[in-house]
């Protein structure tokens, strides 16, 4: 390559890295091509994450091609002076027109998509009370709030509580809308759940909420987002989605271990409908 | 004026150390910043390498929870507080009193104060090392309460970033008066060369938006250690309120810390391509547009909290690209029907205006407010942060440093090991950022010391650790070729690059008052219109 | 040298644009604190907010007396009435009437300042109660600070001005303490309004 005349080797050199990026661009792309969530919301958010990521490849394939295309083309061939055209109004609107275009597009998009995520009816969702703490999450589940199936006499609260060491694990059911509540009594923390393709901060001195609906069974892991302190990045849990009857027998086998023989009798009415 | 140059030539009886700590002269003062601010830029980029060393295998022990969380709060604090941001009053410093064809900055005496600000904060940011409880570990976003539980350092850093939100108020106030009042006859503002424009929108910024900030330092340090209940919900205080203040300076400062490097893209892109600057008042008002937008989508940061109007923060944001596009179409433009030849300033600058691209459209992800809910957090953001700051600033800092540096030392640096300089630094940045996308996408969170392996994230993360390592190395033909070009005699003539603006008017480099006559100014290249009065000049 | 050709232009000083500059970002550095204190009084239940029994038990109570700062009002409003006829007065090349001017102002600011501190000793609240206190004590002692900052730079223009160095033509440091001066006044009036006024 060094032997080259210098036009040349920059030429190679362009076209090199070109590829090496173009490669790179593709196999990002590729690898994002995963299952685009377990809920109904993280369907709706995959949408919105292709949309953009087509609309952002033909906005770089386009001024990326152009960059090239002027780099190769106009590279200087003599001392001659090229034209001096300083711009021109028709094209200087063009700038502006074709962005305005696509913004407004993209946002009409992403609004309509968070609207639906929004909307959800959460009277009858299954509720849990998620609690951040330094450094690791409590799910507590109301036992007279379990969601459609509930018995409204079943009384008391179970819990699960984790450690930095110990990841605790979020048991939901399937194909049901769920409705978290999100607290935190020392600093702020966020609940992650990849495969919700969602997050949404545990604020001190507020509580958040927000409702998903699984549609898929199995564990999938889930960790704190927002920088909480030293062990930041133990904060980690398990999203055990599982369908419904198998989530009552954990709940009462849960109650009958946390409140006694009492809480379990009724508890375990949850499962007779 | 004269009163300022008389001391400057009687220096020569002085040591030489004595004539840089003194000196009020706008170029000296330049380059002090331009050594601090990349000593500053080394040292960040150390610790950046400690935590892509920490990254690089799963459950890796190579520094612990709490030091590494110390590295990336003073590796962000370091790379912007202490240098891309007065790296731009560096050569802010150095160029714009000479592009606009004056003597000096406006007050010559304020200047030097704000530079002789820099160097007690950073050391006092850096001194957290060597207190108990360590440096400053909240992020360089220090959200609270988090950043009210950690030790003295955090009052350090608190108060280092305060003395310099300070300088840079101060050093926008004497850039902007510079440039409203002490330009060259013939120079109407829509004369100025682009990088003054972009220094002056920049300096707007800084005016009215770190004064912001250091209210919001002053209240988490009241917090902190005056019982103060600001951002404590158990007296009534709000929590987000810090994040508020935090981002009402903070996103400004993210185009303080790029719009001076659009400026000097848009200074050798048209020199290289031998085209005026396609656009020239679209680019002035795309960046003020980009200023005054810039006020109002501070909350995208904060989509996650459940607090913030979705829909206005996300229109905002989106909107932010059209300006941005703009100017990307200003380049593209200029390079069109043009001769262009590829010196290492330009490669710089054309790397620049490719990897910021990338740069702005994965932040227009992040502005799709339901995508965002996603995204937010993970490593995409950082890939985001390090296309525009890195991909962007730092290409445009070293784009600079090639294009102006035989104006400010008088000698060239070697083409050839500017060019290995710059492959390596692409691919390798390349490398180090781009896999951060598809970890961000895999759920990856930031400002995490560990990661199960289970995760199945170490093969990105060692890639990426590979790429960052490239970069240092890339540093090596760079150190190289300046050292070579000091062991040369000052040999450069006044305008090596057949440039546009008044700085290639005076020798290289200049004389302490600057200019001995000045070409007359009648467009936005009194060089160019010198060099070929008379000939046809097209349009 | 062309570069002489760079001189200062007509209308204002340098050093004045300069100096209006820097009162911008004191007026956002205020900003900052005051959006902090509409946001707490917003969040709050009620303002003042509620206490707990303990803070009540311990003597704390939230309320502010308006009598003494709306006289210091009226002392800091005729301050800024006296500094600005010292303004005039130089203009018109009276130095005597300046430094009656900046004299008077000098000592009402002093009286304002005296009069806040006494304040402060009246008052039932600290600033670690409740974020009430915190924005209070903040607000009014950043602000007091910044008159104390003032009344500092008055004293200045008032030794050079008895060292007869202002006149009809130059007397640039007699307006830039004035507008300081004035600044700090509308930012108590903000403060009084909405402290000690707004319910
Ligand atoms: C130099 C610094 C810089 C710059 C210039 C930008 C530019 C932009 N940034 Fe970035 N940003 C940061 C530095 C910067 N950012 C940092 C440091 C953080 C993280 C802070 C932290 O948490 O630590 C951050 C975080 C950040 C977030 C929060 C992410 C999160 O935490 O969840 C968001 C959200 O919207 C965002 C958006 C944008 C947008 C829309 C732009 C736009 O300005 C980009 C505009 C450019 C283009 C769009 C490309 C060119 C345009 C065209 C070719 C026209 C056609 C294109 C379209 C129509 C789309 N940024
Ligand atoms: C201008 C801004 C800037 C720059 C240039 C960089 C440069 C780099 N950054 Fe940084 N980064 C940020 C701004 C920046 N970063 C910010 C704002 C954050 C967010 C922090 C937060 O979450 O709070 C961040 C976070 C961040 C993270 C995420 C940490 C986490 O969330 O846990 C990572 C991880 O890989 C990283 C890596 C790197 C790397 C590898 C480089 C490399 O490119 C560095 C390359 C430079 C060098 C290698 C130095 C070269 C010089 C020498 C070696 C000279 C030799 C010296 C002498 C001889 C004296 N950065
Ligand atoms: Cu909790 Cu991070
Ligand atoms: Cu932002």
């Amino acid at each position: 390559m060094l032997g080259m005349p210098l036009r040349r080797r920059l030429r190679l050199l362009v076209a090199t890295v070109t590829a090496a990026l173009l490669a790179l661009l593709a196999t990002g792309t590729a690898s994002a091509i995963q299952p685009g969530g377990i809920t109904d919301e993280a369907r709706l958010m995959n949408d919105l994450f292709w949309i953009v990521t087509i609309a952002g490849l033909i906005v770089f394939g386009l001024v990326g091609a152009a960059l090239v295309y002027a780099m190769i083309r106009y590279r200087r061939q003599n001392d001659e002076l090229p034209p001096q055209f300083h711009g021109g109004g028709k094209i200087e609107a063009a700038m502006v027109g074709v962005p305005v275009l696509i913004v407004i597009g993209l946002f009409t998009i992403s609004m309509i998509i968070l609207v639906q995520i929004d909307d959800k009816a959460e009277d009858e969702a299954l509720t849990i009370d998620v609690t951040g703490f330094q450094f690791s999450w409590q799910f507590a589940y109301n036992l007279n709030d379990l969601g459609t199936n509930t018995d409204p006499n079943a009384e008391g609260t179970i819990a699960v509580i984790g450690t930095p060491a110990n990841d605790p694990i979020l048991y939901m059911p399937v194909d049901e809308p769920v409705e978290f509540l999100l607290k935190s009594n020392d600093v702020i923390h966020s609940f992650y759940v990849k495969d919700f393709l969602y997050k949404l901060d545990l604020i001190p001195g507020r509580v958040n909420s927000f409702t998903v609906t699984a549609r898929e069974t199995g564990d999938f892991s889930a960790q704190c987002a927002e920088l909480c302190g030293t062990n930041h990045a133990l904060m980690r849990f398990i999203v055990r989605v599982v369908e419904r009857d198998e989530f009552d027998a954990w709940v009462a086998a849960e109650a009958a271990r946390q409140l006694g023989d009492g809480a379990l009798v009724s508890a375990s009415g949850t499962q007779g409908d | 004026m004269a009163t300022v140059a008389v001391p400057q030539l009687s220096g020569y009886h002085r040591p030489a150390v004595l004539d840089w700590i003194m000196t009020v002269d706008h170029k000296r003062l330049g380059i002090l910043y331009l050594y601090f601010t990349l000593f500053f830029f080394a040292v960040g980029g150390i610790l950046a390498l400690l935590v892509r060393t920490q990254l690089a295998v799963a459950d890796n022990s190579f520094v612990g929870n709490d030091a590494y969380n110390q590295i990336f709060t003073m590796h962000a604090s370091a790379m912007l507080f202490l240098f891309i941001i007065p790296v731009w009053a560096g050569f802010g410093n150095y160029l714009v009193p000479l592009q606009i064809g004056a003597a000096d900055m406006a007050f010559p005496r304020i200047n030097a104060l704000s530079f002789w600000m820099l160097p007690p904060a950073g050391i006092l940011m850096f001194a957290g090392f060597i207190v108990d409880g360590g440096a400053a570990d909240g992020g360089w976003t220090a959200y609270s309460p988090l950043a009210q539980q950690t030790g003295v350092g955090m009052d350090m850093w608190i108060i280092a970033v305060i003395v310099l939100g300070m300088s840079s108020t101060i050093g926008a106030a004497n850039f902007l008066v510079t440039m409203f009042r002490m330009r060259a006859p013939g120079m109407t503002m829509f004369r100025m060369p682009i990088f003054c424009w972009t220094m002056l929108v920049t300096a707007l910024l800084q005016l009215l938006a770190t004064p912001v900030l250091a209210a919001a330092l002053v209240m988490l340090f009241i917090d902190r250690n005056y019982g103060g209940q600001f951002f404590d919900p158990n007296g009534g205080g709000n929590v987000v309120l810090w994040q508020n203040v935090f981002w009402f300076y903070s996103h400004p400062a993210v185009y303080i810390m790029i719009l001076p490097g659009m400026g000097i893209v848009s200074e050798i892109l048209p020199v290289f391509s031998r085209k005026p600057l396609f656009g020239y008042k679209a680019f002035v008002f795309a960046t003020i547009g980009i200023g005054g937008l810039g006020f109002s989508v501070w909350a995208h940061h904060m989509f996650t909290t459940g607090s913030v109007l979705l829909p206005f923060f996300g229109f905002m944001t989106f909107m932010i690209g059209v300006p941005t596009g703009v100017k990307i179409f200003n380049w593209l433009g200029t390079l069109w029907g043009g001769s262009i030849s590829f010196p290492t300033p330009m490669l710089f600058a054309i790397g620049f205006v490719s990897m910021f691209l990338i740069g702005g459209i994965n932040g227009t992800y992040s502005a799709a407010v339901p995508v965002d809910f996603a995204l937010h957090d993970t490593y995409f953001v950082v890939a985001h942060i390090h296309y525009v700051l890195f991909g962007g600033s730092v290409f445009a800092v070293f784009g600079g440093l090639y294009y102006w540096f035989p104006k400010i030392w008088g000698r060239q640096l070697n083409e050839r090991l500017g060019k290995l300089h710059f492959v390596l630094m692409f691919v390798g940045f390349n490398v180090a950022f781009f896999p951060m996308h598809m970890l961000g996408l895999d759920g990856m969170p930031r400002r995490i010391a560990v990661y199960a392996d289970s995760a199945g994230w170490e093969a990105l993360n060692m890639l990426s650790t590979g790429g960052a390592f490239l970069i240092a190395v890339s540093m090596i033909p760079f150190l190289i070729a300046v050292v070579m070009a000091f062991m040369r005699p000052k040999d450069q003539p006044d305008d090596p690059w057949e440039a546009n603006t008044l700085e290639w008017a005076t020798t290289s480099p200049p004389p302490d008052y600057n200019f001995d006559s000045l070409p007359p100014v009648r467009s936005e290249r009194p060089l160019f219109d010198a060099r070929h009065s008379g000939e046809e000049q097209g349009h | 040298m062309a570069a002489h050709g760079t001189a200062e232009r007509q209308g204002m000083t340098n050093s004045m644009l300069g100096f209006i500059l820097f009162l911008a970002s004191e007026v956002m550095f205020f900003g900052g604190l005051f959006a902090a204190y509409f946001i707490a009084r917003a969040d709050a239940p009620a303002w003042p907010p509620p206490l707990t029994p303990e803070q009540i038990a311990e003597g704390v109570h939230l309320e502010l007396e308006v009598l003494l700062p709306a006289i210091s009002t009226g002392i800091l409003v005729l301050s800024s009435v006296t500094m600005q006829y010292a303004v005039w007065q130089i203009q018109k090349g009276n130095q005597g009437g300046m430094l009656w001017g900046l004299f008077i102002s000098l000592a009402l600011g002093i009286v304002f300042l005296a009069a806040q501190l006494y304040d402060y000793t009246q008052l039932h609240f600290r600033a670690d109660d409740t974020i009430y206190g915190t924005t209070f004590y903040t607000l009014t002692g950043f602000h007091g600070a910044h008159v104390a900052g003032g009344a500092l730079f008055i004293a200045v223009v008032t030794v050079r001005a008895l060292g007869g160095q202002f006149t009809a033509e130059n007397h640039e440091a007699v307006e830039a303490s004035s507008m300081y001066w004035h600044f700090v006044d509308v930012v108590w009036i903000a403060l009084f309004t909405v402290l000690y006024i707004i319910k």
